[in-house]
């Protein structure tokens, strides 16, 4: 493992973290509109494939977007507002949790509209390949997306193109749904595994360990390498795990605030639902326990990292709250070009 | 239904296909079918091999080269004919012209303007076949073209997860409008299309009314008894191009002369003769009646009123 | 009259017709076990079975497809997209093939079916949950609308919905459906296309659809206090539309605001306006005046979000304003 690669990691994952414990925490008293949904258990996919993005990527992502918008470098403090509809926020308040985008970080779109993301990621490859510069298009999704007619369209198209499109599934529901439902993904998915979906497009595809952002990493370079040498659309099945926050309608903090002491041995796991979380889905919890393995100063660098982000989401929570609510008069700005 | 072959009634019926079309092709020619018709002139066999299969209480939808179908089904050719030169005696009292003939006395849920419709209409009547316990089963016909529809992805992946008694029958006659089916559709197969959602897919020679007939046997009595969905891909060749009147410059001589060379019509009587089932006379005679039969609803048709303008309202709520 | 919820008359109208009639089935995202996202079809699962309640995979047009052919072979499919917004999604199914099936077989077939969606301004949701789109689906000839305001209605409405043999939307405010109201016990049939007057007045008429008549009853109570007496008067449903008792009213009041909680453009505010103008002008003592929503996509924020529909305080403004013209 590359310890210092571990580290930048295991700060992106942080940041997520302590951000959507954030957003956990204002959402349970209400301080915000609406309904909402958190990235927690996810943070490892996203930090693998952002860390190798680049600039001129154009990047579409759904609902479950908060951990995606950070790992790109959108300032959590906009972030937050936006969260909170404030005049401060990426969108200035119009579009909150759902459709947090940040248009100058390469986001070209974040839709609540299960499945679009991949016809509008596959029109932004169709743009990156018209300019040359390399760049690609990414599509983010849940496993559900794939429910939908719109992508099985948009994924023949970029097929048939070659569009340099990287298809990142991140299944959420694997796991969860086996157990809670009696069969995944057999009560929504003919299809037993999703990789066939793609596959039947002759889209490669390839299924990583979602919780190991190394895995991701290497995997979407591999893609994103083909996709920029123009050999067409790659697919990637990340498997990610159900956090138990997200089972309820109304997200919740199940598993409490995270406490990094888990991974240095200073707090036992609780005995309990969450055990095996703690022990071993947590993905932070999870990349700690492996950069502390490195030993050394690792258990003082981590104290230290984890102050720093939880400095950073208190500067953003004060910004956010502090941020007005947009004014009145500018109802109607924007409805047009 | 009929387990067993029957090669005659095979015959007739795409004996009749074949004969209604070239009097729709004459009737367009003549400016008398309001708008774009679409003949289904060479694919014969595909309506007439998995139609015979079925029962009354089964269901057909169909798509926009659908007269063969409604045929095969059972549709009065003299409402057909009318209902494609849009008359007030026609099947849908001239609302709908050829791509919305509607028959439901025969289990039709209608030829269809919208590429791949059929799909949901045929697996939504699967569907309540199987919660009504019927017995039924529906078969959807739709074209190469369809197969990069999202909602027929849509509806397959739920046929199966469901278990439905619906047959996905892709007729694939290698083009979509003008543009070559292999210049839209990605992937290593078309049969992929089908397998992909975990029901048995198979590859038929469309041409052959018989090997239809046996597949579609096939696929039937897995959706009686039960067993789900199945994808039929049946290989064929429009004679008439996309609409009558297309002057097909898209196609080259060699492929032209392949598939004609294929026609399902002689290939079948060489069968019926080889096997004794029919000589030379008795095929003439099949295929004038079919040619009177298909005369007749041309000038049934012809003869047809228009619509009253009071229609105009009629039918607009049931 | 015992008391319900908007939700829970629903619920009751859902299972009795489930009941009287073994073709009627329920499909969608999350009604089976799950009792809907808003609880809306909580406890149905339970005692119609998996058979009846049909959770969908996330297909909306193939799903709405399967329900159309289903409907044409004798069911009677209650097909519910979870957000207005989604209709989107089934507007070919919905416009294409259900619309249109009775007059394209010449009444050879009909697609006996009810679509149910939730709008709603107020929950904030955002741009692509929150939209009210009933003036779409009032503008395809063949489909026919209504937006239950009251308990009551929403029980009696959906019941004749689903007797209809034709496709039937029926929009639903999410914002309703905590509101209790009396509701009949047993059958309850309110007709498509009898509007009810929910308040007698002479001063002025409000048309008001939906939750807006919620919105013009508060307004009314205020107005009265000021010596205004309105009258409020609920279509009910859309397609058809009570046209007569609507231009009754305006033979009484001689003036008439429209209130409707879709975008003001081209909306369902604008039509019955143009109705009203064309039918009733002999008795019009000023033009008819519309009170709709803005036409911007809905914000999320909690600013923002309140200035998009008409309340009660921007109607009894308007009805001042109406009174002095």
């Amino acid at each position: 493992m590359d310890a210092e690669q571990g580290w930048r990691f295991l700060e992106t994952m942080l940041l997520m973290r302590r951000f959507e414990e954030a957003v956990g925490t204002l959402g349970a008293r209400g301080a915000f509109p609406g309904h909402y949904h958190l990235y927690i258990g996810q943070e490892a996919t996203g930090a693998g494939a952002f860390s190798v993005l680049r600039e001129q990527d154009r990047i579409a992502t759904t609902h479950r977007n908060h951990g995606h918008v950070l790992a790109r470098g959108a300032d959590p403090g906009a972030a937050l507002a936006e969260i909170l509809g404030r005049e401060g926020g990426l969108n200035r308040g119009r579009g909150g949790t759902i459709h947090l985008c940040a248009p100058d970080l390469g986001f070209v779109s974040t839709s609540g509209i299960v499945g679009s993301v991949v016809g509008l990621a596959a029109g932004a490859a169709f743009a990156c390949k018209g300019r040359g510069d390399g760049g690609i298009g990414v599509a983010l999704f849940g496993d559900g997306a794939l429910e939908e007619g719109i992508p099985f369209e948009a994924m023949n198209i970029a097929a048939l193109w070659k569009l340099p499109l990287l298809l990142l599934c991140e299944n959420n529901s694997a796991d969860a749904w086996g157990m809670a439902k009696g069969g995944y993904p057999a009560l929504v998915h003919a299809a037993n595994d999703l990789r066939a979906i793609p596959g039947a497009l002759g889209i490669p595809a390839i299924r990583v360990e979602g919780i190991d952002p190394f895995a991701v990493c290497d995997a979407v370079a591999t893609a994103a390498a083909r996709c920029r040498a123009g050999e067409g659309p790659v697919f990637i099945e990340a498997m990610t795990r159900r956090w138990a926050g997200s089972a309820p309608l109304w997200p919740e903090l199940a598993t409490g605030i995270t406490d990094l002491g888990m991974a240095t041995g200073e707090t036992p796991i609780p005995e309990g639902p969450h055990a095996e979380w703690f022990a071993r889905n947590d993905p932070v919890l999870r990349l700690a326990r492996l950069v502390l393995a490195q030993g050394g100063d690792s258990a003082a660098r981590l104290r230290a990292l984890d102050a720093a982000v939880c400095a950073r989401i208190g500067a953003a929570e004060r910004f956010a709250l502090a941020s007005p609510l947009p004014d009145p008069a500018t109802a109607t700005d924007f409805t047009f070009a | 239904m009929s387990a067993l072959p029957d090669p005659l009634r095979l015959h007739r019926c795409m004996l009749l296909i074949r004969a209604f079309e070239e009097q729709v092709r004459r009737l367009a020619a003549a400016g008398l079918v309001p708008g774009l018709v679409h003949l289904c002139t060479g694919q014969e066999a595909v309506a007439a091999g998995a139609i015979v299969q079925l029962g009354p209480e089964d269901r057909i939808a169909s798509h926009h080269r659908g007269h063969g179908h409604c045929l095969a089904r059972g549709a009065d050719p003299r409402r057909l004919m009318a209902e494609i030169l849009g008359r007030a005696p026609g099947l849908s009292g001239g609302r709908g012209g050829s791509m919305h003939v509607y028959d439901a006395a025969s289990g039709n849920l209608g030829t269809n303007g919208i590429v791949g419709g059929a799909v949901p209409l045929a697996t939504g009547a699967a569907l309540a076949a199987q919660r009504q316990g019927s017995g039924g089963i529906a078969v959807a016909f739709f074209g190469d073209g369809a197969l990069n529809q999202g909602l027929v992805s849509e509806c397959m992946n739920m046929a199966a997860v469901w278990r439905l008694p619906v047959l996905f029958l892709c007729e694939h006659n290698g083009y979509g409008e003008f543009t070559a089916s292999a210049d839209v559709t990605a992937g290593p197969s078309l049969l992929a299309r089908g397998a992909v959602f975990g029901m048995p897919a198979e590859e038929v020679d469309g041409m052959d009314a018989l090997a239809v007939q046996q597949a579609v046997a096939g696929a039937a009595a897995r959706a009686r008894g039960g067993e789900g969905p199945s994808f039929l891909l049946c290989h064929t060749w429009r004679f008439s191009g996309h609409h009558a009147g297309d002057r097909q410059d898209y196609k080259d001589d060699e492929e032209t002369r392949r598939w004609r060379a294929r026609d399902p019509i002689p290939r079948l009587a060489a069968h019926l003769r080889a096997t004794g089932l029919a000589d030379d006379p008795a095929l003439a005679a099949m295929e004038a009646k079919a040619e009177r039969i298909a005369a007749d609803a041309a000038a049934f048709a012809r003869a047809a009123p228009e619509p009253e303008p009071a229609a105009l309202h009629q039918h607009l709520f049931a | 009259m015992r008391t319900l919820s908007y939700r829970e008359a629903v619920i009751e109208a859902l299972a009795g017709e489930m009941r009287r009639d073994p073709s009627v089935v329920l499909m969608g995202e999350d009604i089976g076990a799950a009792g809907g996202v808003f609880r809306q079809t909580a406890g149905l699962f339970d005692e119609f079975g998996a058979a009846r309640v049909i959770d969908t995979p996330i297909s909306e047009a193939g799903a709405f497809g399967i329900a159309v052919g289903a409907s044409m072979c004798g069911l009677r499919p209650v097909f519910e997209v979870m957000f207005g917004d989604f209709i989107t999604l089934v507007m070919d199914p919905l416009v294409n093939q259900a619309a249109k099936l009775s007059y394209m077989s010449a009444g050879g077939f009909s697609a006996p079916l009810v679509l149910r969606t939730t709008m709603g301004v107020g929950s904030n949701l955002g741009p692509q949950h929150s939209q009210s789109l009933h003036a779409w689906a009032c503008h395809v000839p063949g489909l026919k609308v209504a937006l239950p305001a009251s308990p009551a209605d929403a029980k009696g409405l959906f019941a004749s919905a689903i007797r209809d043999p034709n496709p039937v939307v029926i929009f639903e405010d999410r914002m309703l459906y905590t509101l209790r109201g009396p509701v009949p016990e047993g059958e309850h049939l309110v007709p498509l296309g009898s509007a009810a007057l929910r308040r007698a007045g002479r001063d002025a008429t409000v048309v008001a659809t939906g939750r807006m008549v919620a919105h013009a009853l508060d307004a009314a109570d205020r107005l009265a206090g000021e010596g205004l007496e309105i009258e409020v008067i609920d279509p009910r449903s859309l397609v058809p539309l009570d046209l007569e008792a609507l231009v009754a009213s305006v033979r009484r009041t001689h003036r008439v605001l429209v209130v409707d909680g879709g975008a003001r453009r081209y909306g369902a505010a604008a039509e019955i306006a143009a109705e009203l103008a064309e039918s009733a002008f002999d008795w019009l003592d000023a033009p008819v005046r519309r009170l709709a929503a803005e036409d911007v996509p809905i914000p999320i924020s909690r600013t923002l979000e309140p200035l998009v529909q008409p309340d009660a305080a921007r109607i009894a403004a308007a009805v001042h304003a109406l009174v002095a013209g």
